[in-house]
């Protein structure tokens, strides 16, 4: 048996207040005089035993009607599970978790999704007491905590978002949170549509002690028919469009939708359809257009979830790069500088320099580190020279290229190279790394390299990702564009500006998972977050099981009115 | 209309409130014979005196009915009894008797004196010898039986010239007493019996042995009847060191049927050895307890 409110237990010492009075009031009782004293002590002679039997049990019945009304404040507890949903219960550490991923906002039934899940985390939260300790996750993984109230006006407030929600890891790591907390229950309670694409590989570790709840899906385990367009990538002037979706869903009509630069939004015509069903690509070829940076759209028809149904592109349209090779290059970027100028990636020119001496003049020089060590001296007084602050270093420890910014070449061994450094902090310089070294910048208009592009410093000349890397050098990293990324986020196109220039995108959209609205069996919830799934009135009942307890306060209550009515018929009984 | 108030039915403590024990006892007294219209007392035999006209209520076995048959008036003849009757009253005096339950009420001793002037006076008016004996521990006064003209007064002023009593240890009293009585006739014992009932039972059986006639007047103050008070009182006999501490409110039933069953032993005891014994409250009207005795 636990307390609600332990304090009021140093109550219990009033018990003590019947005897003590007994044992004031007998001290100095006023006298009288009473001539039939034969009679009284005879009276009392005969009563004696009845007299105390009777002193004891009102004191017995006083005493213990203190206690129950002082235990009753102290509202115990007891174990229970005939106990209903919430009430009385011990305290709780509970982190709801809502999620409002994308998903979220499909309709089932005529009603969005995110509605009955706000109905019934708006219930599980309100069943908490005043002792409980709540938190509100939603879709972006962040822990809110909060009063009852707090949480409630919180969770009104919630609308489908546009972040995935990896369930695995929110799981893991709300009961590593309630697990700190040192209250005797702790439970996560997942109110979601638990798509299968939600859970991540594996188990989440989940301390001993923490329950998971999960709300099973409305649908009863029965997937809803959707299509999302996944990717929309331009290459070799055509759009290619991959939908994705719920397994099983016919080929759906898609309309690729183009802008013109710079003007409004909504603004755009249709360039082409094509068909395609959830897991395949269509590819749609795009109009010739002029030189700069483009928008497309590719929509779907509407279907049960509306946000998915549309994905933004975006590409640029430039002239080829005019590219020079120093016959210090080396044998691979000439190779691979001669496919690019039979694909007409590049011409030949000067406006780029690929080579191991910095020269003067204008146009932008890719400079790779000097094969004789004797010149890294020289080469570091050129870059003075030319007004760059990063300088060739001693010798590196070999390891993997890591970036975000170009494409296709990360991991790949790097064997030798120079460590780049006197960049003066500036990171936004750094485009590539090996070992956390810098090992691609970019400053002003020299890419600098810490590796010369040769098999025996690197495999990337081996790698198929070499001439993309080599057209990406010359193309974009020379000019200063950053890469076209994908983000997630509501459809959308924001690019990257660098004073008056235009220097990459960034394209916003769910992630595609979201689109797979195929509930996960109750197995693969069990195994991934260790939850049972309960529908509704189960995840009401279940909640606060844990610690689920009886309060006991209206039984003592009770009793103590009992015990009084008993003391009340002894008091008088005898008067 | 002129309401008559007949002081005998009063209640005592009013009474007693109109003056000394001689005009409460006079008053009472007339009271009383008015209402009864009869000798409370019939003597061991009567002898005519006079006529006095008839009034209502007097017993028509009374009339004289050859002077109704002569002159055709109502006439009742009027007797005197004879004053061979011995009369003893024996009050007790002792410190319990100066007791009263309430300020309102008079002490049982008050109650008692007041009571025995009363009874001298209606047996002396019947001129039967009365006498008077108080008592506490010892004897304390002594008035032998007589029925001379002042034995009343003389009776007044032993009761008045008697103190309130320290002990009580009045069996022996009782014994002495059974010495000075040695011609047969009527006793009267007006005590509140705290005493041991076997030893005052001895002394009374034995003044019936001797061909008394023995009446036992038991006074008792309402409070000591029905047992009333604070939550938690000590109490404390008057008479001895022996005190008790009670709370009266549960206690009140046991010693309400200790009182009953004392004054039916007392009663049962009495009526055993032909013994009169009449429980009286002190809040019983004077003539309301003279009338036990007719």
């Amino acid at each position: 048996m636990t307390f609600l409110h332990p304090l009021a237990l140093l109550g219990l010492a009033a018990a003590a207040i019947p005897a003590l009075l007994h044992l004031l009031e007998r001290r100095v009782p006023p006298e009288a005089e009473f001539p039939p004293i034969r009679y009284l002590s005879e009276a009392e002679r005969q009563s004696a035993r009845r007299l105390k039997l009777r002193h004891l049990l009102l004191l017995v019945l006083r005493t213990a009607l203190i206690a129950m009304i002082v235990m009753a404040a102290a509202r115990p507890l007891v174990r229970s599970r005939r106990a209903a949903g919430g009430g009385a219960h011990e305290p709780t550490a509970l982190l709801l978790i809502l999620d409002n991923s994308p998903s979220s906002g499909a309709v089932v039934d005529g009603r969005p999704l995110i509605e009955r899940l706000k109905t019934v985390a708006r219930g599980a939260i309100t069943r908490a007491a005043a002792g409980d300790r709540l938190w509100l996750m939603l879709a972006d993984g962040v822990a809110r905590a909060g009063s009852r109230d707090a949480l409630v006006a919180t969770v009104d407030s919630v609308v489908p978002g546009w972040r995935r929600l990896d369930l695995s890891g929110a799981v893991a790591q709300a009961s590593r949170l309630v697990d700190a907390e040192p209250l005797p229950g702790r439970e996560v309670a997942v109110v979601s549509d638990l798509q299968r694409t939600t859970f991540g590989e594996g188990r989440a570790d989940i301390p001993r002690g923490v329950r998971v709840l999960a709300l099973a899906s409305a649908t009863g385990g029965e997937a809803l028919a959707n299509r999302g367009v996944s990717q929309a990538r331009v290459a070799g002037g055509a759009v290619a469009i991959t939908l994705v979706g719920t397994p099983g869903g016919r080929p759906a009509p898609v309309t690729v939708r183009l802008r013109a630069p710079g003007s409004p939004a909504g603004r755009s015509h249709d360039v082409g359809r094509a068909l395609a069903a959830p897991g395949s690509s269509a590819t749609v070829p795009l109009p010739s257009v002029a030189p700069g940076w483009w928008i497309g759209e590719a929509v779907l028809d509407p279907d049960e979830l509306r946000a998915d149904d549309r994905r933004a592109f975006v590409w640029r349209v430039a002239l080829p790069a005019r590219v020079r090779a120093d016959p210090g290059a080396g044998p691979f970027v000439a190779a691979a500088l001669a496919v690019l100028t039979q694909g007409k990636r590049i011409v030949e020119g000067s406006d780029v320099t690929v080579g191991e001496r910095l020269r003067g003049g204008a146009g932008t020089t890719v400079l790779l580190p000097p094969s004789d060590p004797a010149l890294i001296g020289q080469a570091n007084r050129a870059l003075v020279a030319r007004g760059v602050a990063w300088r060739f270093g001693g010798a590196g420890t070999p390891g993997p290229i890591a970036t975000a910014g170009v494409a296709g070449i990360s991991g790949i061994p790097v064997a030798r190279r120079y460590r780049l450094g006197g960049g003066g902090g500036d990171t936004t310089a750094i485009l590539a790394t090996v070992n956390g070294d810098p090992w691609l910048v970019r400053a002003g208009d020299v890419v600098l390299l810490g590796s010369r592009l040769d098999t025996a410093w690197t495999a990337l000349p081996a790698s198929p990702a070499f001439v993309p890397f080599v057209d990406a050098l010359v193309n974009r990293l020379a000019r200063g564009e950053a890469s076209i990324t994908e983000a997630e986020g509501p459809p959308g196109v924001a690019f990257q500006v660098h004073g008056a220039d235009t220097v990459g995108a960034v394209v916003s959209a769910p992630d595609a998972r979201e689109s797979d609205l195929t509930p996960a069996a109750p197995d693969v919830v069990r195994r991934a977050i260790g939850a049972e799934l309960l529908d509704e009135a189960q995840f009401a009942a279940e909640q606060y099981a844990g610690t689920r307890r009886t309060d006991m306060s209206g039984l003592l209550l009770a009793l103590a009115l009992l015990v009084a009515g008993v003391e009340l018929g002894v008091a008088t009984r005898a008067q | 209309m002129t309401e008559v108030r007949r002081i005998d039915l009063l209640d005592p403590a009013e009474v007693a409130r109109l003056g000394g024990i001689e005009i409460v006892a006079q008053g009472v007294v007339e009271g009383f014979l008015a209402g009864i219209h009869r000798s409370p007392f019939r003597g061991f035999s009567v002898e005519f005196t006079e006529h006095r006209a008839y009034q209502p209520g007097d017993e028509p076995r009374y009339l004289d009915w050859k002077i109704l048959a002569r002159a055709d008036r109502l006439f009742v003849k009027q007797f005197e009894e004879e004053t061979n009757l011995r009369a003893m009253l024996l009050v007790d005096a002792s410190r319990s008797m100066a007791w009263r339950g309430a300020p309102g009420r008079l002490t049982k001793r008050a109650y008692a004196d007041r009571l025995a002037a009363a009874l001298a006076l209606i047996l002396l008016r019947q001129r039967d010898a009365t006498g008077l004996i108080t008592f506490d521990e010892v004897v304390r006064q002594v008035i032998p039986a007589r029925v001379k003209t002042g034995q009343w007064t003389r009776l007044v002023r032993g009761l008045i010239d008697t103190p309130d009593g320290r002990g009580t240890a009045a069996e022996a009293a009782l014994l002495r007493l059974t010495g000075l009585l040695a011609r047969r006739g009527l006793v009267v014992l007006v005590s509140d019996l705290l005493f041991d009932r076997a030893l005052a039972l001895t002394a009374l059986r034995y003044l019936r042995h001797r061909g008394h006639n023995v009446i036992v007047f038991h006074l008792m103050d309402p409070a000591e009847a029905e047992l009333t008070g604070p939550p938690e009182v000590r109490f404390r006999d008057p008479e001895s060191p022996a005190s008790v501490v009670v709370r009266p409110r549960e206690l009140a039933r046991a010693y309400g049927e200790t009182v009953r069953r004392e004054v039916a032993a007392w009663r049962s005891a009495c009526r055993r050895h032909g013994i009169g014994y009449h429980h009286v409250l002190t809040d019983l009207p004077f003539g309301m307890a003279l009338r036990l005795l007719a």
